[in-house]
């Protein structure tokens, strides 16, 4: 009598226990196709090389800067009055918590070194044209969405220099015509930077500007799939 | 053959079709990799190389704090992160064309910096090389690329010394 076996594209599997528990799954919800197609069959292009890596490597370090910064959340007070000792009390006396900021810093700027590189690599290999025109669109805003997220991020351990960047960041768009002092007003929450101004950057860099940013990565990686690998020139 | 030659350039969907006799003699001939194991090795020893880089950087160059925010004591030189200094010091350059009037100085330097993202973002549709690729045969766009890039470093670098 043949034996049963279930084969995931390079790896056979006799052992009756394990098919008798993937069937328990597979018979409810079919994911053996899905795994086929998705993981075990597919095949990726041979050598894009090293410079086709930094679109993916960005995407890493987002996801690395969204651990990082859930971690961070939980001992991070915004109020102007604690938030720095906050901060010091994460660099000394939570466990790790200074590897947690070191890594959530050097990521954000190592995020924008990726995105550059990977920016340089699309424009240099013409990847950005037909059909991917709006793919580099949705890249570029991408980008603005990461300045975005420093930049807010930046205010957050409220310490002289962040402050002080942050009131020559937001006096920048007073220069727009006819909405310009509207929009200095509405990042500062009011005519000056305060505890209002930290409270509304918390909440564009903690949650709005993440949530955007994924969803925007999304869309970068639909059209991906949709559109395949460019490959060489 | 066809498969062999052009596979790089297929839609996800369409790479799935290949049957998987097909893709095995891909992957013989050095065309394609699996995706498993191959692959997804390849991308955590990125991932591991990415986290380790980080973890060392954060342990030989830790994350400054620097003093507590007062409101009332304006710092000498105010800089921003290095990112941030091209358009910082657009803010500066735009300082050249007071004499053109006491608005000039302020609009301009949002003004330019506006127009540099609009073009970057446009760039798909102000391409009118066509369908060519290679760098090598787009002498205009590269060009104008070196350009771009020359100037924001320019910028990046008179930011970081003024």
């Amino acid at each position: 009598m043949e034996k049963e076996t279930l084969v995931f594209g390079p790896v056979k599997i006799t052992n009756k226990y394990l098919i008798q528990g993937f069937n328990l799954i597979n018979d409810r919800f079919g994911i053996k196709e899905l795994l086929d197609d998705e993981v075990f069959e597919k095949i990726a292009p041979g050598h894009l090389g090293l410079w086709s890596c930094f679109g993916g490597i960005s995407f890493f370090i987002f996801m690395m800067q969204v651990v990082t910064g859930l971690l961070l959340m939980i001992y991070y007070q915004p109020n102007i009055d604690v938030a720095h000792a906050s901060i010091t009390k994460i660099m000394n006396e939570v466990p790790f918590g200074w590897l947690m900021r070191g890594m959530h810093a050097w990521g954000a700027n190592l995020m924008i070194v990726t995105i550059l590189i990977h920016m340089s690599k699309i424009y240099v290999s013409g990847i950005y044209k037909a059909p991917r025109e709006l793919n580099w669109i949705v890249g570029v805003h991408l980008f603005l969405l990461t300045t975005g997220l420093a930049f807010s991020g930046y205010l957050l351990p409220w310490t002289q220099l962040a402050y002080w960047a942050t009131v020559v960041g937001t006096e920048t768009p007073a220069a727009v015509p006819y909405i310009g002092e509207y929009i200095r007003y509405a990042m500062r929450g009011g005519e000056e930077i305060g505890q209002v101004t930290l409270t509304r950057f918390f909440a564009i860099h903690v949650c709005i500007l993440p949530l955007v940013t994924a969803g925007a990565i999304g869309a970068h990686l639909v059209q991906i799939r949709r559109q395949g690998i460019a490959g060489p020139c | 053959m066809a498969h062999a030659t052009k596979f790089t350039k297929k839609k996800e969907c369409e790479v799935k079709a290949i049957p998987y006799e097909e893709k095995k003699r891909l992957v013989r001939e050095g065309k394609a990799h699996w995706f498993f194991p191959h692959h997804i090795v390849e991308q955590m020893v990125i991932c591991m190389t990415i986290i380790m880089i980080m973890v060392t950087l954060s342990t030989l160059f830790p994350a400054h704090l620097g003093p507590m925010a007062d409101p009332f004591d304006t710092p000498a030189h105010i800089k921003p992160e290095w990112y941030f200094l091209p358009a910082f010091y657009t803010l500066k350059f735009a300082q050249y064309f007071e004499f053109l009037g006491a608005w000039a100085p302020k609009l301009l330097g949002i003004v330019i910096q506006g127009i540099a993202v609009t073009l970057l973002i446009f760039v798909p549709i102000l391409d009118m090389g066509g369908a060519e690729r290679r760098p090598s045969r787009r002498p205009i766009a590269m060009i104008l690329g070196g350009v771009g890039v020359f100037l924001t470093l320019l910028f990046g670098f008179l930011g970081h010394i003024a």
